[in-house]
C-alpha cells in the first residue's frame, strides 16, 4: 500500500492562440498509442468570429506543434461545446459535445467519420455529455451529466446499459463530470456537485467513494476529473479549489498540486519576438500576495500566473507523467511522478 | 368578466409593486408580484434593500459550462456573465445599483483591454452599492480598473496627473462649479502613489490585443508611499498633509456631494425631469446618515414622489433593463445556455455596451435609448423571447389564462395577458389596439384539445405584440 508519493513539476505546453499553434480554453487532452497529444479547445464565446477557435490541437510532449483540425459549428464534424476526447483501440478519436449532445468520431488525422447521439433522457439519449472513456473491450462510457447517470455504449453508439439517478447517496449523482477506467475495468466518476469521487465495478455496482465538501487536503470542491494509475493512486482535479490532489485508495492525500508553471517553449518564443514586453515582464512581480475574503483560491489563480486556474482534466502516461489541463491559462502543466513507497 | 378580477385597491397595489420592481429591479413575473404584494410594500422595499439576505447566484454551473466566463477574458463573455446575473439574481436591487454606479463611474473596457478588471470593478459596486458612499469612493479610488482608466498610475509626486482628481470631483461626487482648479490640483496630489502593481508591464500588455500567452493577469492596487506627495495641501478650505482618504472624507462632508448623489439617484430611479423638492429630501437623508446609500434608497422608494402617477411608465428602459427583464419574465436562461451571449449582443446592438460605455460620462439615457434602429432591435429581441411558448415563464402565463376560463373573449384575452405580464397601467388606446389584434381570430379556446398548440401560439403572438407597446418599452 502506498503511503507517500513525490511529484515534480516537469514543464508546460501551450499558450493562448486563437488558431494554429497554441490552445484556447482547452478542456481535455488525450494521448494516442504513440504518446502524441490531442488537446481539445472549447474556446468560448459562441459568436461567429470566435467559432474557428474551437478545434483539436495536435502536439508532442516535447512541445512540437503537429497540426490541428475541427472548427466551431453544428455541421458534421463541427464542435459547439466540445467536452471530452477518447481513443478507441483502433486509434479512432471520439469527441463529446455538451451543446450538440452527440459523439463525433474522427480518424487520427482529423477526418470526420461518423457521429451519433440525440438530446433527451431516454435510454441512449444524452443531456450534456461531459466526459467519455473506453474500456478494454471498446465499450464507451459517457458521463451524461444533466441526466445524472453513466451510460454505456458500443463504439458505434449502440446503447448497452446505464446506472445512476439524481441524488447524493451511493451510486447516485449530481451533475457528474469526468470519468476514468482503471486497469481492471472499474469506473471512477467525478461526482461534481456532490464533491466526491465514486468508484464502480464494470457492471455499475458501487464500490467506494472519496471526498467531502471543503477546501482542506482531502476535501473537494466540485471535482471535474479523475485519473487512476497502475498502482491505484487517484489523481483528482479539484476544480473549485483550483488544484489536483493525489489520493490513495484508502483516502489519504499524498500530494496537492497547485500549479508551478513557467513559460512554455511557445511562450518563450513569443517573448523573444516581443522584447519590450519581455523586459517589463522580467521586472514584474508575478507572485503578489493576494488577500481576499471570498473565493481565495480562485482569486489567487487569477492573479498569480504559475497557478492552476480552472483545471478541467487530468491524464496519465506510461512514463509517470501527469498532464493537467489548465483551462483558463490555455496550457497543460505536466508533472512527473518521481517516487513512491 | 374575468374570474381573476381584483378590487381596485388590489389592482393599485399590484400596479405600484410592478412600478417598484421595474425601477428597483428588472420587472417581475406575476407570481413574484403577488408574493411581494402579500408581504406588503414596505416589507418588499426592505427585502430589496437587503441583498445580503438573498440566496447567491450559483456561479459554479456558469463557470463549468461557460469556460470563457470562468477566465472572463473576452468582453462579450463578461457582458454575458453580467446579463446572466441580472436574469437570475435573487437580489435585483444589488444588480440595479451596480448598473447605476457603473453608469456614473463609467469605466470602459476599450482602454483597459482587460475585461475581468471591469467585472472586478462591478463587484465593488455589488459589495458597496448600498453601503457607505465614503467606502464606495475609497474602494473606487483603489480599483485598478479606475486607476488605469483615469491614469492615476501616471500620477506621481512632483509630476501629478490630474485626470482622476478632476473626474472624482466633477463626475463622481460634487459636480462642476463646486470647487476650484486649485482643488483639482490638490486632489490629484493627494492621490499620488495610488497605483497598480506591475504598472509598466501592464501598460505594455494593454497596448496590444494580440496574444496574452497565458491569459490576463488580474491587477492589484498598491500604495507607494515613496511616490506620494506628503506635503501640506489646502482642499475645499481644509489644510493638512492630506492623503486620498482625507480627500474623500472632505468630499463626503460637502452639501454639493449630497445634492449630486441625490440628483443622480433621482434621475436614475425616479424621473428624467428633476424635482428639486424630492432631490432635497434625498440629499438631506444623505447628510443625516453620513452618506448611507441604503438609507437614501429607502427614503426614495418610500417617498410620495416615487409612487406618483406622472413618474410611472415615464422612463425608457435601458437596453440591459429591457433584455434582462424580458428574460426574467419569459423564464429563459435560468440555466447556462450558450445562447446567453446572443442576448448580451442584443444589448450592445441597442446601444448599451455594458462594461464598455462610450465615455467617462457614461451613456446618454432617457429618450436617447430609442431611435428608429434601436427600436426595431428592442422589439425584435423582446418578441423573440416572449414568443417562445416553451419557456417556463410563458408557460406560466398560458396557465394563468387557462385558469381564467376555457374560452376567453378577445377582451378577456388581452386583459389576461396584460395582467399576467404586470402591465396594469396600459392605456385604453393600447388595450384597444391589442383587442383589435385579438378580434381577428375571435375567442381564445382552451377547450379544443386538437387546436391547443395553435391557441398557445396565439398567446405567444399576443405577448409579442405586448413587447411592442409603448408601455412595455417604458419603466
Amino acid at each position: 500500500m502506498l503511503t507517500s508519493a513525490t511529484f515534480h513539476y516537469s514543464h508546460t505546453i501551450g499558450f493562448q492562440a486563437n488558431q494554429g499553434r497554441g490552445f484556447n480554453n482547452p478542456v481535455d487532452v488525450e494521448l494516442d498509442s504513440s504518446g502524441i497529444l490531442y488537446v481539445l479547445n472549447r474556446a468560448g464565446s459562441e459568436v461567429g468570429i470566435r467559432l474557428a477557435y474551437k478545434r483539436v490541437t495536435i502536439c508532442s510532449v516535447d512541445q512540437e506543434y503537429l497540426g490541428e483540425f475541427g472548427t466551431g459549428g453544428t455541421g458534421n464534424g463541427e464542435f459547439w461545446w466540445p467536452s471530452s476526447l477518447a481513443f478507441d483501440s483502433r486509434g479512432r478519436l471520439y469527441v463529446a459535445d455538451e451543446a450538440l449532445h452527440r459523439i463525433t468520431i474522427f480518424d487520427k488525422d482529423g477526418q470526420f467519420l461518423d457521429q451519433w447521439g440525440a438530446n433527451g433522457s431516454r435510454d441512449g439519449e444524452l443531456n450534456r455529455p461531459s466526459y467519455i472513456a473506453f474500456d478494454q473491450e471498446d465499450n464507451l462510457y459517457v458521463a451524461d451529466s444533466l441526466n445524472h447517470r453513466i451510460q454505456k455504449f458500443g463504439k458505434d453508439g449502440l446503447f448497452l446499459g446505464k446506472w445512476g439517478v439524481p441524488g447524493d447517496g451511493p451510486g447516485q449523482f449530481n451533475m457528474p463530470w469526468g470519468i476514468t477506467i482503471d486497469v481492471v475495468g472499474n469506473l471512477y466518476v467525478a461526482d461534481w456537485r456532490n464533491d466526491r469521487i465514486q468508484k464502480f465495478s464494470p457492471q455499475g455496482d458501487f464500490l467506494a467513494q472519496w471526498g467531502s465538501s471543503g477546501g482542506i487536503a482531502g476535501q473537494l470542491h466540485r471535482p471535474s476529473s479523475v485519473a487512476v494509475d497502475t498502482t491505484g493512486l487517484l489523481y483528482v482535479v479539484d476544480w473549485g479549489n483550483e488544484r489536483v490532489q493525489v489520493i490513495s485508495q484508502d483516502g489519504e492525500t499524498l500530494a496537492v498540486l497547485r500549479g508551478d508553471s513557467i513559460d512554455s517553449r511557445w511562450a518563450e518564443e513569443y517573448f523573444s519576438a516581443n522584447p519590450d514586453e519581455a523586459r517589463e515582464r522580467r521586472n514584474a512581480d508575478l507572485e503578489p500576495n493576494i488577500k481576499t475574503q471570498e473565493e481565495q483560491s480562485r482569486e489567487e489563480s487569477a492573479n498569480i500566473e504559475k497557478l492552476l486556474w480552472g483545471p478541467t482534466a487530468v491524464k496519465l502516461d506510461s512514463q509517470g507523467r501527469i498532464y493537467i489541463v489548465d483551462s483558463c491559462r490555455h496550457r497543460l502543466q505536466i508533472y512527473q511522478k518521481v517516487s513512491h513507497s | 368578466m374575468l374570474k381573476t378580477a381584483q378590487s381596485s385597491r388590489q389592482r393599485e397595489d399590484l400596479a405600484l409593486m410592478a412600478h417598484l420592481m421595474r425601477r428597483a429591479g428588472f420587472g417581475a413575473t406575476r407570481d413574484e408580484l403577488d408574493r411581494r404584494c402579500a408581504q406588503g410594500y414596505q416589507a418588499a422595499v426592505e427585502e430589496l434593500l437587503s441583498p445580503e439576505q438573498a440566496a447567491p447566484i450559483e456561479e459554479d454551473v456558469l463557470r463549468r459550462y461557460h469556460v470563457d466566463q470562468n477566465s472572463l477574458m473576452l468582453i462579450e463573455s463578461c457582458q454575458a456573465y453580467w446579463l446572466y446575473r441580472i436574469i437570475n439574481t435573487n437580489a435585483p436591487l444589488e444588480e440595479k445599483m451596480a448598473l447605476f454606479w457603473h453608469g456614473l463611474f463609467a469605466t470602459a473596457y476599450g482602454k483597459l483591454n482587460h475585461a475581468k478588471a471591469m467585472v472586478n470593478q462591478t463587484n465593488i459596486f455589488r459589495r458597496n452599492g448600498l453601503g457607505s458612499f465614503r467606502t464606495l469612493l475609497i474602494e473606487l479610488s483603489r480599483d485598478p480598473a479606475m486607476i488605469f482608466w483615469l491614469d492615476n498610475k501616471d500620477n506621481h509626486q512632483g509630476a501629478p496627473n490630474e485626470n482622476y482628481g478632476r473626474e472624482l470631483l466633477e463626475l463622481f461626487s460634487m459636480g462642476i462649479g463646486s470647487y476650484t482648479e486649485d482643488d483639482v490640483k490638490t486632489c490629484a496630489r493627494a492621490f499620488t502613489g495610488w497605483t497598480i502593481n506591475n504598472a509598466e508591464y501592464m501598460s505594455v500588455r494593454a497596448s496590444r490585443d494580440s496574444i496574452w500567452p497565458h491569459g490576463r493577469l488580474d491587477w492589484q492596487f498598491v500604495y507607494r508611499s515613496d511616490d506620494h506627495d506628503d506635503q501640506d495641501k489646502t482642499f475645499l478650505g481644509h489644510t493638512g498633509r492630506f492623503n486620498g482618504e482625507d480627500i474623500v472624507d472632505i468630499i463626503c462632508l460637502q452639501p454639493a456631494t449630497a445634492w449630486f448623489v441625490a440628483s443622480k439617484l433621482y434621475q436614475f430611479f425616479v424621473s428624467d425631469a428633476p424635482d428639486e423638492d424630492a432631490i432635497q429630501l434625498l440629499a438631506e437623508e444623505f447628510q443625516r446618515t453620513n452618506g448611507d446609500i441604503r438609507a437614501v434608497m429607502r427614503t426614495l422608494f418610500m417617498a410620495d414622489c416615487f409612487a406618483a402617477d406622472h413618474v410611472r411608465l415615464a422612463k425608457v428602459k435601458s437596453p440591459a433593463e429591457l433584455v434582462g427583464g424580458t428574460a426574467r419574465l419569459a423564464g429563459s436562461h435560468q440555466f447556462p445556455e450558450w445562447s446567453i451571449v446572443n442576448l448580451a449582443m442584443d444589448v450592445n446592438f441597442m446601444g448599451q455596451e455594458i462594461l464598455n460605455p462610450p465615455t467617462v460620462e457614461g451613456w446618454h439615457t432617457g429618450r436617447e435609448w430609442i431611435d428608429t434602429g434601436t427600436l426595431v432591435e428592442r422589439i425584435n429581441s423582446a418578441a423573440l423571447e416572449m414568443g417562445d411558448v416553451t419557456q417556463p415563464g410563458v408557460r406560466n402565463i398560458i396557465g394563468r389564462l387557462q385558469a381564467v376560463g376555457a374560452v376567453l373573449t378577445p377582451t378577456e384575452f388581452v386583459d389576461g395577458c396584460l395582467e399576467a405580464t404586470g402591465q396594469f397601467e396600459a392605456s385604453s388606446d393600447t388595450r384597444a389596439q391589442l383587442t383589435r389584434y385579438a378580434e381577428r381570430l375571435g375567442n381564445l379556446h382552451f377547450d379544443r384539445k386538437d387546436s391547443l398548440p395553435c391557441t398557445e401560439q396565439r398567446v405567444g403572438g399576443m405577448l409579442q405584440m405586448i413587447t411592442a407597446t409603448r408601455e412595455y418599452q417604458l419603466a
